[in-house]
């Protein structure tokens, strides 16, 4: 089982859309949407913790693709990486904004429902979730909390040895081991990740 | 710091989980080294998978709104840079790697438009009210001075009147009449003084002096002018002095008024204004 359904060929299709994207064509950007559309919305609702707050970023995240689509370089990154990375930001952007405002957001995101149609790319997101699902499982409980309050919670080292009580210097290695076992577990499986 | 010790601090650059000073120094160091840089990739690919252990079993979708906004969106956009997404592919190194610091949003939404333009009203209502605050409270300085100048000048009268009341009053007192001659034939004065030679003078019809000048009282004994002090009147023509009689005018004197530089001279200059007539 490799990781990631869609092989090397979409990877290539996705760096012509981000091209065609560059070149203002609003129907490659419509076709990076749905492609993308679920796997960014789930990463920014587990983030937000709010439906409404994720379909915003959501729709800030594709309004920059349109215009940082020029600065995408695909011997420098692959699209999934780059899209994943710039949701990601935004996301830790707004939820410091909603912080600093003193919102809690609030629950929706998980009572929300949902209405995937697409049965293919419903096998293909649970296929890529259970792997990851598995990897993690692999890792020791404390190295697995570390690379969540840091990926999802946007939180820096620091920050998270005051949140654990933990040394800083523990902190680092957690995050560093965490990540280097959860390369090794992906593996190959890297190469094919859209 | 070594390499070896930026290599170790990919994995948490990855993680944007860096603190500040960290961030820093790794991002100087992947500027100078493409080793670094390479790896770096490779660990952003890993913290991307990240994204989906964020998927629910049943995967959540967006609501169909949002592809239509983003696609009304971009038009709009399109429409006012003239094309859409931006060509001038000036590519920096790192192009693909997007940290937080980076991501400030610059573009105003509505509510921050309204908010800025409603602040700005806010602020101009704001320094309208100081402005108007520092001038009623200019006008209050004003009408305060003009008033304590009334009652300096009521106290100075009141005091004035009293020294006149007591130097008549006083034992052996006499009064002297002084009247205006040709030059000013409305003006009158009384003059009081006691035996010790303090004196009070209560002039009436004398319109007050042209500016750098006064009026100035002379004491006449024998056969000389005395200078005495100088006054002013108001616009009412009256005016009040106090002074001292020379000791060679206790015994017999005459008075007389001149209109002289304001700070008085020591030989009287012509004409006489007012005299005690004698």
């Amino acid at each position: 089982m490799s990781f990631g359904v869609q092989p090397e060929q979409a990877q290539l299709a996705d760096v012509e859309l981000l091209h065609a994207v560059a070149r203002g064509d609003e129907g490659a950007l419509a076709r990076l949407y749905d492609h993308y559309r679920v796997i960014l919305f789930g990463l920014l609702a587990r983030i937000l913790n709010s439906r409404e707050e994720a379909e915003d970023v959501l729709q800030e995240v594709f309004l920059q693709v349109w215009r940082r689509a020029a600065d995408f370089d695909e011997k420098r990154g692959r699209p999934f990486t780059w899209l994943v990375t710039l949701a990601r930001s935004r996301a830790i952007d707004r939820l410091r904004l909603l912080a600093a405002r003193q919102r809690l957001a609030v629950s929706a995101a998980r009572d929300a429902k949902d209405e995937t149609s697409d049965a293919v790319a419903d096998a293909w997101h649970a296929e890529q979730r259970e792997i990851m699902a598995q990897a993690l499982a692999e890792l020791p409980e404390e190295q697995r909390r570390t690379l969540k309050l840091a990926y999802f919670d946007g939180l820096t080292q620091s920050e998270i040895a005051v949140k654990l009580s933990t040394p800083l210097g523990t902190v680092k290695t957690r995050m560093r081991s965490g990540m280097i076992k959860l390369r090794e577990l992906l593996g190959d499986q890297m190469k094919t990740l859209r | 710091m070594v390499h070896e010790d930026y290599n170790e601090m990919l994995p948490a650059q990855a993680l944007n989980a860096l603190d500040a000073e960290d961030a820093r120094a790794a991002e100087a160091h992947l500027q100078t080294c493409a080793e670094c840089r390479a790896l770096l990739r490779e660990w952003e690919d890993t913290a991307a998978a990240l994204a989906f252990a964020a998927l629910q079993e049943k995967p959540l979708e967006p609501s169909p709104r949002v592809r239509e906004r983003i696609l009304e969106a971009i038009r709009v956009d399109a429409r006012e840079s003239g094309h859409g997404g931006r060509s001038d592919a000036n590519q920096a190194e790192r192009a693909n790697v997007i940290s937080l610091p980076q991501k400030r949003q610059t573009r105003w939404t509505a509510a921050q438009t309204w908010g800025a333009i409603a602040a700005g009203l806010v602020f101009l209502a704001l320094l309208a009210s100081l402005f108007v605050l520092w001038r009623e409270n200019r006008q209050a300085r004003q009408e305060l001075a003009r008033l304590a100048n009334q009652v300096q000048d009521a106290e100075r009268q009141l005091i004035s009147q009293r020294e006149a009341i007591e130097v008549v009053a006083a034992p052996g007192a006499r009064v002297a009449e002084l009247t205006g001659t040709s030059v000013m034939p409305n003006a009158h004065a009384t003059i009081a003084y006691d035996r010790s030679g303090r004196a009070v003078l209560l002039a009436k019809g004398m319109p007050p002096p042209p500016a750098g000048k006064a009026y100035q009282l002379w004491f006449l004994a024998g056969g000389k002018a005395l200078p005495g002090k100088v006054f002013s009147t108001d616009a009412s023509g009256a005016g009040t002095l106090s002074d001292q009689l020379p000791a060679e005018a206790l015994k017999a004197v005459g008075f007389a008024i001149t209109l002289e530089p304001e700070s008085g001279v020591q030989s009287p200059t012509l004409p006489i204004y007012l005299s005690s007539g004698s």
